[in-house]
C-alpha cells in the first residue's frame, strides 16, 4: 500500500538525517558557534518531527518536539551549547535512530519498557535545557492568535435565533494576496450549513476608481453548524485574519452584541438592521431594542475605533536587518553544500560490479580485436582498432571511477568513536582528519573500516598516555589521533597516528627474543622492530584494558590489509608519536599495467610501479649472474632475475631488460627478457589453490587468450631486499671473520 | 477541472503522505524537493495553490515563493508555508514574499486537507 | 480568458470564455465596462466560464451596478456550473434578477 511505502520513505529518511545530525554535533565540539551545524541539527529534528507526525508517530513527534524545542534555543542564543549538552544531544540522536527503527521493524510498535525509561530520562535532562516551554501540544493546529472579538457586556436579554451570525469584511488586498474569501464560504458551508449569506458591495466605489485587484465585498452569514463553535469558526478565516474583520456572534446573543456590531460595521445602520432581520438574525422586535440601545452607546463608542485590519502585524516581533542578513548568508553556505550532495544517486553496488565485469570482458575482447587488426595490413581498421581501445579505456576509467569514493564518510564516523571511547578512558584526546576528499574505492573502503577501528583505538588506549604522563613529558593534555589519506603511485596510503608514547624499540625486542622469534644477533632495522607487533602472539600493553590489549588483533589488522593486496608498516619515535601506514591498491577491479615476458610466459606488474626499464649489457649480464644486485646510477639496486624466480626452463634469450619498480619507497629491479608495453589489465583473481603462491597477486587473460601472471610488487621487493640485507649480513660477518 | 496543489518540501515522505492525502480528497497534486526543483516544474501550468517548507537546501522556502510571486502566472497563487511555532522570525520574511497562510509541522494529513480546502476547494 | 463582443441592434452581446479570475480582473474590467458605455443593453455570455473567483465576480457585481445606475440593462445569461455555483453560494441571484437554473436543491431560507 502507498502509505506503506511513504513510511518506507520516511525510515529511510529519518536515519540520514540523524546521521547528520551525528556529524554536526560532533563538529560543535570542535567548533561551538558554528551556525551551519546548528541548523542542519535543528533541521534534522524539525523534519523527523514533521515527517513523523504524518505517519502519527507520536513518540517520535513528542520526543523530538521536545528535542527541536532545546535545539532552537540554542539557534538563537538562548541556551550555550558546551560538552553536556552535545553529550546529551547525541544520546537523543541514537535514542530517536532507536524509535525509527523500532517502527522499521514492526510499524505499530510499542516502544518496550526499557526503551521508555530511557526516554523519560532524556526529557528529564533536556528539560533544564527547556526553560518556558510553551503550554503547546505538538499536534495541535495552527490558530495561534485570535482575530479580535467584541467585548463582552453584562447580561441582559438573549436573542431568539439559534443560528450563528457571522460577519465578515475584507481588506483591500485579499485577493492580491491570493486568498479567494469564495474559498473560506465554501469551506463554511462544507463544515455545516449557511442558513443565509448577504452579500455587500456597498464599499466597492465608483467603476473608475474601482480596482479589479482589490476587494470591496462583505459579508453577512447566517450559519448553523452541529458540534461548532467559536473557536472552529475563527479556525475557518484563520488564513485572512490580517486580511479581514470578522465577527462571530454565538446563537442566543445579547441583542446589545447585535447593537455593537451594527455600530461597529461600516454600512448603514438602518440598512444594516433590516439585513439582520431579513437574514433571520433578529426579529423586528429586537431590531427596535437594538437600534435604542445603539442610540445610547454611540456616544461610547464612536470614539473608539473599529478593529483595523492587520492588527495582528504590530504584534509581532521585530527582527534587526543585520540579524537576517548574516543568518541569511550562512544559511546560503550550507544550502551550496547541500547542493552538491543533492546531486548524487543511488545504484545499487551490484549493478555497478556487472558494469565493470562487463567493462573487463570488453577491455579483454577489445585487446583480441586490436591484436587481429595488427596482423591485417589494412590501416583503415587500424585506425578503427586504436580508436576503439582508446574509448575502451575511457569507459574503463569512467567505470571504474563510478565505484570510486571519498574515504572521508568512513573517516568521519571515528569522530564518534574517539569521542566515546576517550570518554571511556578518561583521556582527552581530539580527532584530526586530514584529505578526507581521497577516493578510494568502493569495495576497498567497505574492508577498510575494522582495521581502521583497531588502530585508532589502540592509538587510543595504548599510544595516547594519561593526561599527568603528557603533562610531565611537555605535551598538551589533549592528546590527538590523526588519520590522513593520500594517493601515491597508484596506492592510496592512509594514516593513522597519534601524538602518544610512542613504541618501545627495547620492550619489543626483547619481546621477540622472549619468544625466540629473532635471535640476539639479529641487526634490525626500527620498521622491521616496529613490524613484530603486527605478528600473531605479540602484545606489550602491561595493563590490558577492557579495549584491546596492543597486539591483540594487530596480525588480523595485517591479514586484512594484505587481503585487500595492501601493506601495513609502522613508524614510531618514543615520546612524539606513532604513525600506521596502510597502502592499499587504489582499485581492486582493472588496471593499467606493464606487460613483459620471460621465455614464453607472460607477467604484469602495474604501471604505476614502474620507474624505468634498461637493457642489461653483455658486462652487466655477466655481472648481475654473479650477485644479485647492479649499481644503478651509483646506488645499490638489489633485484629478481624472473626466469629463476619462477623456474622458467626455456632458452636464455639473447637479449635481456631490467624494469625497476618502487613499493612504499623501497626499490628493486625485475630481470626480464622482453619488455612487451603497457597493457590494460583486468584482474582475474586466482583461484584457491594458488591462493598462496608468494610473489603472484592475480592474473589477466591477453588479447591472444593466452593468461598472464600479475606479478606481487611489494612481495618481491621485500624479497629482493631481504635477500640483499641478507647477502650484506654475510658478507659483513665474513670481513669480520677474517 | 481538479485543482491543482504543489507541495514543496525536501522530505520525500512528507510528499509522499501529502500526496496521497490531497489526491484522495480528489486534487492534482506536483512535487517539488526544493525551491528550485518546484521552479523547474511548473512550467507555466495552472496551479491552484503551493504549499511549501521553509527550510529546503537548494532554494529555501522564502525565496521561492518570492520567485514564484515574481511568475505572471503565480503572481495571485495562495501559499501555505509550513513552519514550526518557532520560526516566527521566518513568518515575517514568509509574509513580506507573499504568503499568508501557514500551517504547523507536524500535521497530520487530516489538517493538511483542511487547510488547503479552506483556500481551494477540490 | 477572452471576451468576445458583438454588438447587435444596439444591443451588446460579450461572451466570456474561459476563467474569470483575478489573473484576468484588470482586463476584464477593461473589456466589459466599455460595453456599458456604447450599448444600452448589455448581455454576458457566461457559458464557456470555466472558474469564477471573488474578482471576477465583484466585476459583474460592478457592471451590474453601473447599468442599474445608468438606467442601462445588463443580462447575465446561460450561466455555466461554476458561475452558477457561486451565485448561489452568495445568494445573490435576485440581485442580478436573470432567470437562472439552479442546479442543486434551493436553500431552506
Amino acid at each position: 500500500m502507498e502509505l506503506d511505502q511513504a513510511l518506507q520513505t520516511f525510515i529511510v529518511e529519518s536515519r540520514e538525517l540523524l546521521e547528520a545530525m551525528e556529524e554536526s554535533l560532533l563538529g560543535l565540539e570542535s567548533s561551538p558557534d558554528d551556525h551551519d551545524a546548528i541548523n542542519a541539527i535543528f533541521r534534522a529534528a524539525h523534519t523527523i518531527k514533521g515527517s513523523g507526525g504524518l505517519f502519527g508517530l507520536d513518540g517520535i513527534v513528542a520526543f523530538t518536539h521536545v528535542v527541536e524545542n532545546v535545539l532552537d534555543r540554542v539557534r538563537s542564543g538562548e541556551v550555550p551549547i558546551n560538552g553536556d549538552l552535545i553529550a546529551l544531544l547525541l544520546s537523543c540522536r541514537d535514542y530517536i535512530g532507536m524509535l525509527v527503527d523500532q517502527i522499521a521493524a514492526d510499524s505499530a510498535a510499542q516502544p518496550d519498557k526499557e526503551t521508555e525509561a530511557t526516554g523519560i530520562m532524556l526529557l528529564n535532562q533536556l528539560r533544564t535545557y527547556q526553560a518556558g516551554e510553551k503550554k503547546q501540544s505538538p499536534i495541535s493546529a495552527t490558530a495561534q492568535s485570535q482575530p479580535r472579538m467584541a467585548v463582552v457586556p453584562p447580561p441582559d436579554g438573549t436573542v431568539e435565533s439559534d443560528h450563528w451570525h457571522i460577519s465578515l469584511r475584507f481588506g483591500h488586498d485579499v485577493l492580491r494576496n491570493g486568498m479567494d474569501p469564495l474559498a473560506f464560504i465554501r469551506y463554511l458551508d462544507n463544515m455545516g450549513k449557511i442558513i443565509h449569506v448577504v452579500t455587500l458591495p456597498d464599499a466597492m466605489p465608483l467603476a473608475p476608481d474601482m480596482d479589479p485587484e482589490s476587494c470591496y465585498l462583505g459579508f453577512e452569514i447566517d450559519f448553523h453548524g452541529d458540534g461548532v463553535d467559536k473557536t472552529t469558526i475563527e479556525g475557518v478565516f484563520e488564513f485572512v485574519r490580517d486580511d479581514c474583520t470578522l465577527r462571530i456572534l454565538p446563537p442566543h446573543s445579547r441583542i446589545e452584541e447585535y447593537t455593537r456590531l451594527i455600530n461597529e460595521l461600516p454600512e448603514d445602520k438602518i440598512h444594516l438592521g433590516e439585513l439582520l432581520v431579513n437574514s433571520g438574525s433578529l426579529t423586528r422586535k429586537e431590531l427596535d431594542e437594538a437600534l435604542h440601545l445603539q442610540q445610547i452607546l454611540r456616544a461610547e463608542y464612536s470614539q473608539e475605533a473599529a478593529p483595523k485590519l492587520g492588527d495582528i502585524l504590530v504584534e509581532q516581533r521585530v527582527v534587526q536587518p543585520e540579524l537576517v542578513d548574516a543568518a541569511l548568508g550562512k544559511q546560503k553556505l550550507a544550502k551550496e553544500n547541500k547542493a552538491q550532495e543533492s546531486k548524487l544517486i543511488r545504484i545499487q553496488a551490484d549493478k555497478l560490479d556487472q558494469l565493470i565485469n562487463l567493462v573487463g570482458e570488453m577491455v579483454i575482447a577489445g585487446a583480441a580485436t586490436s591484436l587481429l587488426a595488427q596482423r591485417t595490413c589494412d590501416p583503415a581498421l587500424h585506425e578503427a582498432t586504436s580508436t576503439l581501445s582508446r574509448l575502451v579505456e575511457e569507459i574503463r576509467d569512467s567505470a571504474l571511477q563510478l565505484r570510486m569514493v571519498q574515504i572521508g564518510e568512513t573517516f568521519n564516523r571515528f569522530n564518534r568513536v574517539v569521542r566515546d571511547v576517550s570518554k571511556d578512558l578518561g583521556k582527552d584526546i581530539g580527532l584530526s582528519i586530514c584529505g578526507a576528499e581521497t577516493e578510494l574505492d568502493k569495495s576497498v573502503v567497505e574492508k577498510i573500516g575494522d582495521p581502521l577501528m583497531h588502530l585508532v583505538r589502540n592509538s587510543m588506549d595504548h599510544g595516547i598516555e594519561k593526561a599527568e604522563v603528557r603533562r610531565q613529558r611537555g605535551k598538551p593534555a589533549k592528546g590527538t589521533v590523526h588519520l590522513n589519506a593520500y594517493h601515491e603511485s597508484g596506492s592510496i596510503v592512509v594514516e593513522v597516528g597519534d601524538d602518544g608514547g610512542g613504541l618501545n624499540r627495547e620492550k619489543i625486542f626483547a619481546k621477540a627474543l622472549e619468544k625466540g622469534l629473532i635471535t640476539a644477533s639479529q641487526n634490525l632495522s626500527d620498521v622491521e622492530v616496529y613490524g613484530l607487533i603486527f605478528e600473531a602472539w605479540f602484545s606489550t600493553a602491561e595493563q590490558v584494558t577492557n579495549l584491546s590489549g596492543r597486539g591483540v588483533g594487530m596480525d588480523v589488522v595485517r591479514r586484512n590489509i594484505e587481503a585487500l593486496r595492501g601493506t601495513v608498516e609502522i613508524d614510531s619515535r618514543e615520546g612524539i608519536g606513532t604513525t600506521v601506514k596502510i597502502r592499499l591498491p587504489l582499485t581492486l577491479a582493472i588496471i593499467d599495467g606493464f606487460l613483459m615476458g620471460v621465455g614464453s610466459a607472460s607477467y604484469v606488474v602495474p604501471l604505476d610501479m614502474v620507474m624505468e626499464c634498461i637493457e642489461l649489457d653483455e658486462a652487466e649480464r655477466r655481472e648481475s649472474r654473479e650477485s644479485n644486485y647492479i649499481n644503478l646510477r651509483g646506488t645499490v639496486l638489489p633485484f629478481i632475475r624472473l626466469r629463476d624466480h619462477f623456474r622458467e626452463r626455456s632458452k636464455v634469450s639473447r637479449r635481456e631488460n631490467i624494469v625497476v619498480v618502487q613499493y612504499a619507497g623501497q626499490k628493486a629491479g625485475l630481470v626480464v627478457d622482453e619488455l612487451m608495453g603497457e597493457f590494460q589489465t583486468v584482474i582475474k583473481p586466482l583461484g584457491k589453490l594458488f591462493g598462496n603462491l608468494k610473489g603472484i597477486s592475480g592474473s589477466t587473460i591477453l588479447g591472444s587468450g593466452e593468461v598472464a601472471l600479475i606479478l606481487d610488487v611489494p612481495a618481491l621487493i621485500q624479497r629482493a631486499a631481504s635477500r640483499d640485507a641478507q647477502l650484506l649480513a654475510c658478507s659483513q660477518a665474513e670481513q669480520i671473520v677474517a | 477541472m481538479a485543482k491543482t496543489v504543489m507541495i514543496v518540501d525536501d522530505s520525500a515522505s512528507l510528499r509522499q503522505v501529502v500526496g496521497i492525502a490531497l489526491r484522495g480528497a480528489g486534487y492534482e497534486v506536483i512535487e517539488g524537493c526544493d525551491g528550485k526543483d518546484a521552479l523547474s516544474k511548473l512550467n507555466g501550468q495552472k496551479v491552484h495553490l503551493v504549499i511549501s517548507d521553509v527550510n529546503m537546501p537548494n532554494m529555501d522556502g522564502i525565496t521561492f515563493v518570492k520567485n514564484l510571486k515574481q511568475i505572471p502566472a503565480y503572481k495571485f497563487t495562495p501559499v501555505i508555508m509550513l513552519t514550526t511555532e518557532s520560526q516566527e522570525g521566518k513568518k515575517q520574511e514568509g509574509q513580506a514574499a507573499g504568503a499568508r497562510a501557514w500551517v504547523v509541522k507536524p500535521f497530520q494529513p487530516a489538517q493538511m486537507l483542511a487547510a488547503v480546502s479552506k483556500l481551494v476547494m477540490p | 480568458m477572452t471576451i468576445s463582443i458583438e454588438a447587435s441592434n444596439g444591443v451588446c452581446h460579450a461572451r466570456v470564455t474561459g476563467e474569470m479570475t483575478i489573473y484576468h480582473a484588470a482586463e476584464m474590467k477593461g473589456e466589459l465596462l466599455p460595453c456599458l458605455d456604447s450599448s444600452t443593453e448589455v448581455e454576458i455570455d457566461l457559458s464557456e466560464v470555466s472558474e469564477i473567483d471573488t474578482a471576477g465576480f465583484q466585476l459583474l457585481l460592478l457592471a451590474k451596478r453601473e447599468a442599474v445606475s445608468a438606467g442601462k440593462l445588463l443580462r447575465l445569461v446561460a450561466h455555466s456550473p461554476a458561475t452558477l455555483e457561486v451565485l448561489d453560494l452568495l445568494n445573490m441571484a435576485a440581485y442580478f434578477g436573470d432567470p437562472v437554473m439552479m442546479p442543486r436543491a434551493s436553500r431552506q431560507m
